[in-house]
């Protein structure tokens, strides 16, 4: 039977509790695999350096959850920093959807991540992160400072709990099932 | 022994000698443009010893199928490198290649199965 990689990007801003989501679901404690992003032609020709001055490493956290003998999921944490666009990219290419965790203390920080999946028509949760205590917002605020569609699902969860955070998945297939045209 | 051959032997205690890129040739990117970081693969049962080190030491990873972000992890490489030598050892044979997850998702039946796989856990 063929393999099969199924992927799902865990998004929003920095501190919002992308690792800890992910390692909340994960079989395996959350790995870490780095992005080298090298400049072209900067410091081509002088070798003193070079790795402080033109290398940037990006960080990705991510993890597994084995779904049968022939399919396992990844779920991939966006890095920290919004700017590497291309990474995201190459994360969200092929993915289920995403899981946009929000933070009510700094709404606007899980905003790129909203605008990003619902520019691109890819399947996405909104997911407010309780960890963080008493939420201030309703459900309408939070939708209204976010921008979200009304056909976005907006849902509560605990990163820190297994179960909630189990449920966010959920609701994200669910979400990008309904999404899907029905095959004739 | 008369012969002047050496079996790369002290590599290992010499730690690397020659700088990754080297030893892919100086790609940057995979010819195989399908790899993502979600692709897994397993290791044939072929006789790697021809291989040089860093080689061998992704095909020890790859006893089960493996994914190409966790190969990166464990072994502590960069994403594009890790690519890279995945792809020289798929042209070579070494090892086989499962579904990768870059491909659209428009497989209905594919996501029931995480659904269901999810509602299990």
């Amino acid at each position: 039977m063929d393999r099969k990689s199924v992927k799902v990007v865990v998004a929003g801003g920095f501190g919002t509790g992308k690792t800890t989501l992910v390692g909340a679901v994960s079989e395996i404690p959350p790995l870490t695999t780095e992005e080298v992003l090298t400049q072209a032609s900067v410091g081509v020709d002088d070798v003193t350096g070079v790795e402080g001055k033109t290398r940037t490493t990006v960080a990705l956290d991510f993890g597994r959850i084995t779904i049968s003998n022939d399919v396992v999921l990844y779920l991939f944490g966006t890095p920290g920093q919004d700017r590497f666009w291309f990474i995201w990219d190459e994360l969200a290419q092929g993915a289920v959807g995403a899981v946009v965790l929000i933070d009510t203390r700094r709404l606007d920080s899980s905003f790129p991540a909203v605008d990003y999946f619902e520019r691109r028509g890819i399947p996405f949760v909104a997911a407010v992160n309780r960890f963080f205590g008493e939420c201030l917002y309703t459900e309408a605020e939070i939708r209204a400072a976010l921008k979200l569609d009304d056909t976005v699902p907006l849902l509560w969860c605990d990163a820190r709990d297994r179960e909630s955070s189990k449920q966010a998945l959920i609701g994200l297939v669910r979400h990008a099932l309904a999404r899907m045209p029905v095959a004739k | 022994m008369a012969y002047d051959v050496w079996d790369g032997d002290d590599e290992a205690q010499a730690g690397r000698l020659v700088p990754l890129y080297i030893l892919v040739n100086g790609r940057t990117s995979p010819r195989n443009t399908n790899l993502d970081l979600a692709t897994q693969v397993i290791a044939l049962p072929v006789d790697p010893s021809r291989l040089e080190l860093e080689y061998r030491e992704i095909l020890d990873r790859c006893a089960r199928w493996v994914s190409i972000a966790e190969i990166g992890a464990y072994l502590h490489r960069p994403l594009t490198i890790t690519k890279v030598m995945v792809d020289v050892l798929l042209e070579q044979g070494y090892l086989r290649v499962g579904v990768p997850a870059q491909q659209k998702i428009a497989d209905r039946r594919l996501l029931e199965t995480v659904l269901a796989g999810l509602e299990r856990l």
